[in-house]
């Protein structure tokens, strides 16, 4: 698959500010010390409760797609890091980019979101450190 | 922003992203603390001489949905980066992790709020047969929370609307749909306050909100709510369950831009006594132009994907 899996321990601590709040715990559900890289084109932008959802297809060598699904922040927050209408810099479905998030803990297809890398250089990231945070050594 | 306000205030972004997107000036400054609000300016009369309730009462950027914030809703009011208690109470708690804006293992914030939520005093005394299962359903939450996959709050965890429109023989109530501690869809509730009575209890189908009856005792409103089905918990979290014989009376009493709310949970199957939450504040929205902005829709997809009972 062409995807790669990179589990990434996360020397620091992480920060998830924006989802905080979130109806269940984020540890409940994925792994705050390990993160995934996954490439594909987007599927579908999602602007709901309890959380936003961006849907991924992801293709592996023999053209087969598997679709992946990633938990966001807020409409605010995704707004704040850039991401709204795409004709304001946006995204939309077709669009290839790779996405850095936490492992889901069941081994699931999905993760939450932390960065988007857009094919074009666009990178939005989604759940930034606290001000003063250190710095994150695995990303 | 200190970290627990900033918990409290990105739950509030998650459910009025909407507001935020739609404003078009400023947005509800996020408070730093989340003491209730004082009242400031006047109380405004309909014509028929009772107070004017009407408005867009979603004015804390703290805000759930018009309740002024979930944890001072169970009873907690955290009034710097040091200082907290319990409004019922009085007692000081022990704010952990500290409420500042210092980098934290987000994993430690949120037990530690989650068990901070938990340290109010005023709880439902339920009858001891059901002690335990009070217990399970808060400690299974995840799955037990008959509102947290996109079901109606039901009343009164539904707490104060974030919209209210008073007309002379009814009250229009809006509540949003939730996406902080719990994951609801949006409600409504038309209230008669044309002299009616209720409907017989056996003789009505359980609801989501029953069948709720308005009236004024002065200048309060009393909302007599019955006619319930037995599919919603009645606080924001503790697992409190109720029966179909459960009778809610909640009171409203406005205060120039503030309204303050209590129910008071009657529920002669499960509860010992009668059991009234601790008061809440909303805060009207300020803007002279304030619309309330379109909930978003819900659909839940993580419990399925949760591996552990940890929940807010």
């Amino acid at each position: 698959m062409r995807f790669s899996i990179s589990a990434l321990l996360a020397l620091s601590l992480v920060t998830l500010p924006d989802l905080a709040s979130a109806h269940h715990s984020i540890q409940a559900q994925f792994d705050i010390y390990k993160t995934i890289t996954v490439a594909g084109t987007v599927a579908r932008i999602e602007f709901i409760n309890p959380h936003s959802y961006l849907t991924v297809n992801v293709k592996d060598a023999d053209g087969k797609v598997t679709k992946w699904a990633f938990e966001m922040t807020g409409l605010a927050g995704l707004r704040r890091a850039g991401l709204s209408r795409a004709d304001r810099g946006g995204l939309k479905p077709g669009d290839e980019l790779t996405v850095i998030a936490l492992a889901a803990r069941d081994g699931s297809n999905s993760g939450l979101a932390q960065e988007l890398k857009m094919a074009d250089g666009r990178d939005f990231k989604l759940l930034a450190d606290a001000p003063d945070a250190p710095p994150a050594t695995s990303r | 922003m200190p970290v627990s306000s900033r918990i409290i205030a990105t739950a509030a972004v998650i459910c009025f992203a909407g507001a935020l997107l739609l404003a078009q000036g400023p947005a509800p400054r996020p408070r730093t603390v989340n003491a209730p609000p004082k009242p400031a300016g006047a109380t405004p009369h309909a014509p028929d001489g009772h107070p004017d309730l009407t408005g867009v009462w979603n004015g804390l950027g703290d805000n759930l949905n018009g309740v002024p914030n979930q944890l001072a809703n169970n009873g907690i009011v955290i009034e710097s980066e040091t200082a907290a208690h319990d409004l019922h109470g009085g007692q000081v708690v022990t704010v952990f992790p500290r409420n500042t804006n210092g980098a934290q293992n987000n994993e430690v914030a949120e037990r530690a709020a989650s068990l901070l939520r938990r340290s109010g005093s005023n709880r439902p005394i339920y009858k001891p047969e059901y002690w335990d299962m009070v217990k399970y359903n808060d400690h299974n939450a995840n799955e037990e929370d008959p509102s947290n996959n996109c079901m109606p709050a039901g009343v009164p965890r539904g707490a104060i609307p974030s919209y209210i429109g008073q007309f002379p023989t009814y009250m229009m109530f809006v509540y949003p749909g939730q996406g902080g501690l719990i994951a609801t869809q949006t409600m409504y509730r038309m209230i008669p306050t044309d002299g009616r009575k209720h409907t017989p209890l056996q003789e009505l189908d359980g609801t989501y909100t029953g069948e709720s009856i308005g009236r004024w005792e002065g200048d309060t409103f009393i909302v007599d709510s019955w006619g319930f089905n037995a599919n919603t918990w009645f606080d924001q979290i503790g697992g409190y369950m109720h029966s179909e014989n459960m009778h809610v009376i909640e009171r409203f009493h406005r205060d120039g831009n503030t309204l303050t709310w209590t129910a008071t949970v009657e529920d002669p199957d499960y509860l010992l006594e009668p059991w009234t939450t601790t008061p809440r504040v909303a805060l009207l929205n300020p803007r002279p132009d304030a619309m309330l902005p379109e909930s978003q829709p819900c659909s839940e997809r993580d419990l399925a994907h949760t591996v552990t009972k940890e929940h807010h």
